[in-house]
């Protein structure tokens, strides 16, 4: 078309102005859209916490949540409880901020997460009566692709596992991706810490659960972040403290 | 300059007369990842056909005025912002369903559907044909994705839509499901069938012996 279209000058023009419009457009979309992704977000991991508690199929997810479920900070080291607001408390970048976290060494990293905060929200949810009936503790760890999110439900004995929930991970679907699947989750239910995930043969063993089929990489990393948090390098000593009864 | 029938051609011409996936054999692996199950498939048709349709609609518009020397950018600088935008929309609206398409949705800008039509159509058109073009393309695109897609969720998992629908063995009901289709690589196959029906009834799209 017009031959001055290969001028530097009208090159360099079009470019800063094709730059200039796109990241208009891109910021726009970005900073209007953030606060509803970040409620979704912040829903998505309450949804996942009231299922861990038992919750299914919730409506209202704030109201329920906040009549439900009280959040609770704890010291990882000593188990005790601390004061500091759970609702600004991000994991992810927590996890790399040097005053509130440090480096895992490596022979203790069984679930493969480098770094660890000092502090950690614990989710305490409550029964008909209004007594503390489940203790919702938050995990992660790699499986085969990817680190694997979720919540692990104990009963008040810090003992019996109730539920486990996983909220985000990038296993495969259909193989590793079936960690999400209730009808296996569900075979959780009832199981006694310390827990090991097998080949088919769990039978009713109370300490052993049935791996997935297809997917032994990820029932390791499954495995490995429940042996991790469960330890004294994860929630070991705020669960000695559960298992005294300190929940009620 | 533009009359109608020129318009369904542009339009619908791409879904089996010349599709972008079955006869261009272009944009096979997003279809290859996305179509585990029907819902995923179908979200990234919609992100797909949108993206190409604007991402063809304004290089059109400033056709005249791209300098050869930097189109590919220019183009691939108007579909990444188009990319990021659907991708935080999706966030915004449903959030689990981003959630699980993650990186394909940002793969978009690669998908070689999308820059194969700004640069093959969209470059040399006016927008509102370029505009035809890349709804018709998307098109295409979602036919095979669909079919697919529901394909290997019906059989893969039993479901469609995330909806039972032959009860699996595993949960008491009669159906083995096929592992192979959860794999991305099952697509290969299905694609392949796909190719080879669409060829046995229209005998054109069959490449000449060497």
């Amino acid at each position: 078309m017009s031959s001055n279209n290969e001028s530097i000058g009208k090159t360099l023009g079009v470019v800063v102005g094709l730059c200039l419009v796109c990241a208009i457009v891109v910021s726009v979309a970005s900073v209007q859209l953030r606060p509803l992704q970040q409620a979704n977000k912040i829903k998505d991991v309450q949804r996942n916490i009231l299922a861990a508690a038992g919750f299914k199929d919730v409506q209202d997810v704030e109201a329920t949540f906040k009549a439900n479920i009280e959040p609770r900070v704890i010291d990882m080291k000593t188990g005790e409880y601390v004061d500091v607001d759970h609702s600004s408390f991000d994991f992810e970048s927590t996890k790399y901020d040097a005053d509130r976290s440090f480096a895992i060494p490596k022979e203790d990293d069984l679930a493969g997460i480098q770094r660890m905060t000092n502090n950690s929200p614990v989710y305490l949810a409550k029964d008909e009566s209004g007594q503390v009936s489940t203790v919702i503790l938050p995990i992660q760890g790699y499986g085969l692709w990817g680190v694997m999110f979720g919540f692990l439900a104990l009963d008040d004995d810090g003992q019996t596992i109730k539920a486990i929930q996983f909220y985000k991970h990038n296993e495969t679907a259909g193989l590793g991706g079936e960690i999400q699947n209730p009808k296996w989750t569900a075979t959780w239910n009832g199981k006694q810490l310390p827990v090991d995930i097998v080949k088919g043969t769990a039978g009713n063993n109370e300490h052993k659960i049935d791996g997935l089929s297809g997917a032994t990489l990820t029932s390791n990393g499954v495995d490995n972040t429940i042996d991790f948090w469960t330890s004294n390098k994860g929630f070991g000593p705020f669960l000695a403290k559960v298992r005294k009864g300190a929940l009620n | 300059m533009a009359n109608t029938k020129e318009m369904k051609e542009v339009l619908f011409g791409p879904v089996f007369a010349n599709n972008p996936i079955a006869l261009q054999v272009l944009g096979i692996c997003s279809a290859l990842a996305v179509t585990s199950s029907l819902k995923n498939a179908l979200i990234m048709s919609i992100a797909l056909t949108l993206v190409t349709a604007f991402s063809s609609l304004f290089i059109s518009m400033m056709r005249h005025h791209i300098p050869s020397s930097v189109r590919i950018i220019v183009q691939m600088t108007i579909i990444a912002s188009l990319v990021i935008v659907v991708d935080q929309v999706l966030q915004a609206v449903v959030y689990s369903t981003a959630k699980e398409l993650s990186t394909f949705i940002g793969l978009i800008i690669t998908n070689c559907i999308v820059m194969g039509r700004a640069e093959a159509y969209a470059m040399k058109s006016p927008p509102v044909m370029s505009f035809l073009d890349g709804i018709g393309n998307g098109l295409g695109y979602s036919v095979v994705l669909l079919t697919v897609g529901f394909v290997r969720e019906l059989f893969g998992s039993g479901t469609l839509f995330g909806v039972e629908i032959l009860p699996l063995v595993s949960d008491g009901g009669w159906y083995r499901p096929m592992g192979l289709l959860i794999m991305p690589f099952s697509s290969f196959f299905l694609v392949g069938i796909f190719i080879w029906i669409l060829r046995t009834y229209k005998k054109d799209q069959v490449e000449a012996k060497a």
